[in-house]
C-alpha cells in the first residue's frame, strides 16, 4: 500500500461516524436485523393478526402518509416537534431547579434533611395518579403537561447530583480551601467540574425517564404530539400508526440522548467515555 | 427402562386419542360451562345497571363467577375487546363501526339502549352560544371515538362549519366534568351521570342526541359478545341476553325502583337519577327484532344502515382506512339469541 492509498482510505473513513467503525456496532446491527427479519416473516406468513401487528411495508406507508398528509390535522413533523418542545422545556426547567438543589443537598446535611421527605415521597408515585391532580389544579392546557414532565425529570436529577457531589474526593476540597479559594471558586472550579460527569449521566437517565411519561402527559386534552397521536390511533385501532409512532418515538429518544452526550463533550471535555 | 417408557407413552397416547374421539362424538357444547364470565359495561345510564344490581346474570348462570367491569367510554371498551379482557361488552355505533370494519372477533347480539337526552351538548351559559356557528374560536370537548364525538363532527359538517375553526379536545367524561368545573371549556358533548355536573355549574343544554336522531343520526349502544366465547358457550350467550332482557323489562315496568337502583349504582340523588333515566330509551327485547333495530336473522334491520352511515363518516374523517358493504355489517349483527329468548 503506498501513501496515496492509505490517504484515500483515511478520507473515506472520515465520512463514516466513529461509532459505526466499531466492532460492537456490527453486533448491534445484527440484533436489529434479526428483529426486523422476524417481523417480516411473522407478518408475511400470516402468523400475526394484521390488526395487531401490521407488516413493515404498512408501517412505512403510514409513515409516508402521516409525514406528507398528516394525522388529524398535523404532520408527523409537527407532532414530533410539539412533543420534543414539551420535553425539552420541562427538562431544562428541571435542570435549572434540580441541579442546584442537588448540589445544595449534597454539600449540606441540613438542606438534605429539609428537602428529602418531599422528594422521596412523590418520586415513586405513578405519573397518571399525579396527573389527575395536576389537571384539577393547573387545567387542561400546556401547564399540567409540562408540570407532569417536570416532576418526572426532577428526582433523577437531584439524586444523581447529590451522589456526584458526595463522591468528590475530599482532597480536592481541602487543597482548594488550603489555597484560599472562595466559596464561589470552590463551587464553580471544584464541585461542578468534579461532579459534572456523574451529573451528566444522571441527566441522561432523567431525560429517558421523562420520555417514558410523554404518552401519559399527552393523553388528556392534547390535539398534537407524538404521544397523543399514538393514544388517539389506538382508540381507532389504527395499529400501523401506533407502531409507526412508537418507532419514531424511540428514534427521537435516541436522537435526544446523542444530543445530550454531544453537549456533555462540549461542556466537559475532560470527561472521557461515559458508557453506552 | 426404555421398554417401560415406551409402554407408558403408548398407553398415554392411547387414552389421549380415545378421549379425543369421545369428545368428538359427543357434542362438547352440552357440557361446556365457563368458569367465569366478564361483563364490561359502559359508565352510563341504562338497564345494564339494573341487571348488575339485581344480579340477574348470576341468577341465570348458577355456579359461574360473574364479574362486572366498568369502562369509561367506547374507545376504552374497544381496546378492552381487542385485548380480549371481556367476554361481553357494550359499544356505541361509532366504536362498533370501527371494530367491525377492523375485523374484531365480536358479534352484536342485542340493543342495550337508544340514546336520547342522556347524551347532550352542554354550553357555558355566559359563553353566549346560540347556534353551532357560535362555537367558532371556542373550546369544545368530547370523548374521541364515542357517539358524541361522532354527532359533534356530523352536526358541524351538516352546518358547513370547519371543525378546525374551534379547539376540539379529547377528554373522558369525568375529565370533562373536572375541566368544566375549572372553567377550561366552553362546550362539551357527553353523557350522564357526568353531564349533570356540568349543567349544575353554569351550563345549559344546547343540543341532545335525541334531536340528532330525528335528524337522521340515531345513536345507540349494542351488546356484543366475543366470537370465541359465543362459539364455545352459545347457551350462555342466550342466558346473558335473557338476563339483560329481564333488566330492560324491569326498567320499563318499575320506573320508581329502577331510579332507586340507578341512584345507588352511580351515587346520585333520586331526583337526578329519575331525570337521567328518561333520557335513555330502552327497547323491549321483542321490539328489538323489528326492522328499526336489530331485525331478524333473515332480514337484518336498521342498525346495519346506521353502521354503514357511521363508517362512511369515519372514513371521511380518516379514522377508518376503508368501508365495508352492508352485508358485512349484517354479518356482525346476530339476532338469533334474541329470537330464542323472545320465543
Amino acid at each position: 500500500m503506498n501513501n496515496n492509498q492509505i490517504k484515500n482510505k483515511r478520507n473515506i473513513k472520515r465520512f463514516i461516524p466513529t461509532f459505526m467503525r466499531k466492532k460492537t456496532f456490527a453486533y448491534s446491527m445484527l440484533t436489529v436485523n434479526i428483529l426486523f427479519i422476524t417481523w417480516v416473516v411473522v407478518t408475511e406468513t400470516g402468523l400475526a393478526d394484521e390488526l395487531f401487528l401490521p407488516g413493515p411495508l404498512k408501517i412505512w406507508q403510514s409513515f409516508i402518509e402521516v409525514s406528507t398528509e398528516g394525522y388529524q390535522g398535523n404532520t408527523l413533523f409537527v407532532h414530533v416537534f410539539t412533543s420534543v418542545n414539551r420535553i425539552l422545556a420541562a427538562f431544562i426547567m428541571a435542570c435549572i431547579v434540580g441541579i442546584p438543589m442537588g448540589v445544595l443537598m449534597g454539600a449540606s446535611k441540613i438542606a438534605r434533611a429539609l428537602l428529602n421527605p418531599l422528594i422521596e415521597f412523590y418520586r415513586p408515585l405513578p405519573p397518571l395518579g399525579l396527573y389527575t391532580l395536576l389537571v384539577m389544579w393547573l387545567g387542561i392546557g400546556e401547564e399540567s403537561k409540562l408540570a407532569l414532565l417536570f416532576l418526572a425529570a426532577l428526582p433523577g436529577l437531584i439524586i444523581a447530583t447529590i451522589q456526584a457531589v458526595q463522591n468528590i474526593d475530599p482532597v480536592y476540597l481541602r487543597v482548594a480551601k488550603g489555597l484560599g479559594a472562595s466559596k464561589k471558586t470552590i463551587l464553580f472550579n471544584v464541585y461542578l467540574p468534579a461532579a459534572g460527569p456523574t451529573i451528566l449521566a444522571g441527566m441522561r437517565i432523567s431525560l429517558g425517564f421523562t420520555y417514558t411519561v410523554l404518552v401519559a402527559a399527552e393523553i388528556v386534552a392534547a390535539s398534537a404530539g407524538i404521544g397523543w397521536m399514538i393514544w388517539d390511533a389506538a382508540k381507532f385501532l389504527l395499529s400501523d400508526v401506533v407502531i409507526m409512532g412508537l418507532i419514531v418515538l424511540g428514534l427521537t429518544g435516541i436522537g435526544l440522548d446523542i444530543f445530550m452526550r454531544f453537549i456533555g463533550r462540549i461542556l466537559m471535555p475532560w470527561t472521557r467515555y461515559l458508557g453506552p | 427402562m426404555k421398554n417401560i417408557l415406551n409402554k407408558v407413552s403408548k398407553t398415554l397416547f392411547g387414552s389421549l386419542s380415545a378421549m379425543t374421539l369421545l369428545m368428538m362424538t359427543f357434542p362438547i357444547e352440552a357440557f361446556a360451562k365457563p368458569k367465569k364470565i366478564t361483563v364490561g359495561y359502559l359508565n352510563l345510564v341504562n338497564a345494564q345497571l339494573v341487571t348488575k344490581n339485581l344480579g340477574l346474570i348470576q341468577k341465570e348462570m348458577p355456579g359461574v363467577e360473574v364479574e362486572h367491569i366498568k369502562v369509561g367510554g367506547g374507545g376504552d371498551m374497544l381496546r378492552a375487546i381487542a385485548a380480549k379482557q371481556v367476554d361481553f361488552g357494550g359499544l356505541g355505533n361509532p366504536p362498533t363501526a370501527i371494530g367491525v370494519t377492523r375485523k374484531l372477533p365480536i358479534d352484536g347480539i342485542m340493543v342495550l339502549n337508544m340514546l336520547d337526552f342522556v347524551e347532550a351538548m352542554v354550553v357555558r351559559t355566559d359563553a353566549n352560544i346560540k347556534s353551532f356557528k357560535d362555537l367558532k374560536g371556542k373550546t369544545v370537548a368530547a370523548p374521541f371515538g364515542s357517539t358524541t364525538h361522532y354527532l359533534l363532527l356530523q352536526a358541524l359538517a351538516d352546518e358547513g362549519i370547519d371543525p378546525s375553526s374551534m379547539t376540539i379536545l379529547d377528554l373522558r367524561p369525568n375529565d370533562i366534568a373536572a375541566a368544566w368545573a375549572r372553567g377550561d371549556l366552553d362546550a362539551a358533548w357527553f353523557w350522564e351521570p357526568n353531564l349533570d355536573k356540568a349543567v349544575k355549574r353554569g351550563g345549559n343544554i344546547f343540543m341532545t342526541s335525541g334531536i340528532m336522531e330525528k335528524r337522521g343520526y340515531p345513536t345507540w349502544d349494542v351488546g356484543v359478545v366475543m366470537k370465541s366465547f359465543a362459539k364455545k358457550y352459545p347457551e350462555y350467550v342466550e342466558k346473558f341476553v335473557k338476563a339483560e332482557c329481564a333488566g330492560i323489562d324491569f326498567w320499563i315496568n318499575n320506573p320508581a325502583k329502577t331510579a332507586k337502583i340507578i341512584a345507588e349504582e352511580l351515587s346520585l340523588d333520586l331526583e337526578d337519577a329519575t331525570r337521567m333515566m328518561k333520557g335513555t330509551e330502552m327497547v323491549p327485547c321483542k321490539k328489538q327484532l323489528t326492522s328499526q333495530y336489530m331485525g331478524t336473522s333473515d332480514d337484518i334491520g336498521g342498525f346495519a344502515d346506521t353502521l354503514v352511515k357511521t363508517s362512511k363518516f369515519l372514513v371521511s374523517q380518516k379514522r377508518l382506512p376503508k368501508q365495508l358493504k352492508r352485508k358485512d355489517y349484517e354479518k356482525f349483527l346476530d339476532p338469533s339469541y334474541l329470537e330464542k329468548v323472545v320465543d
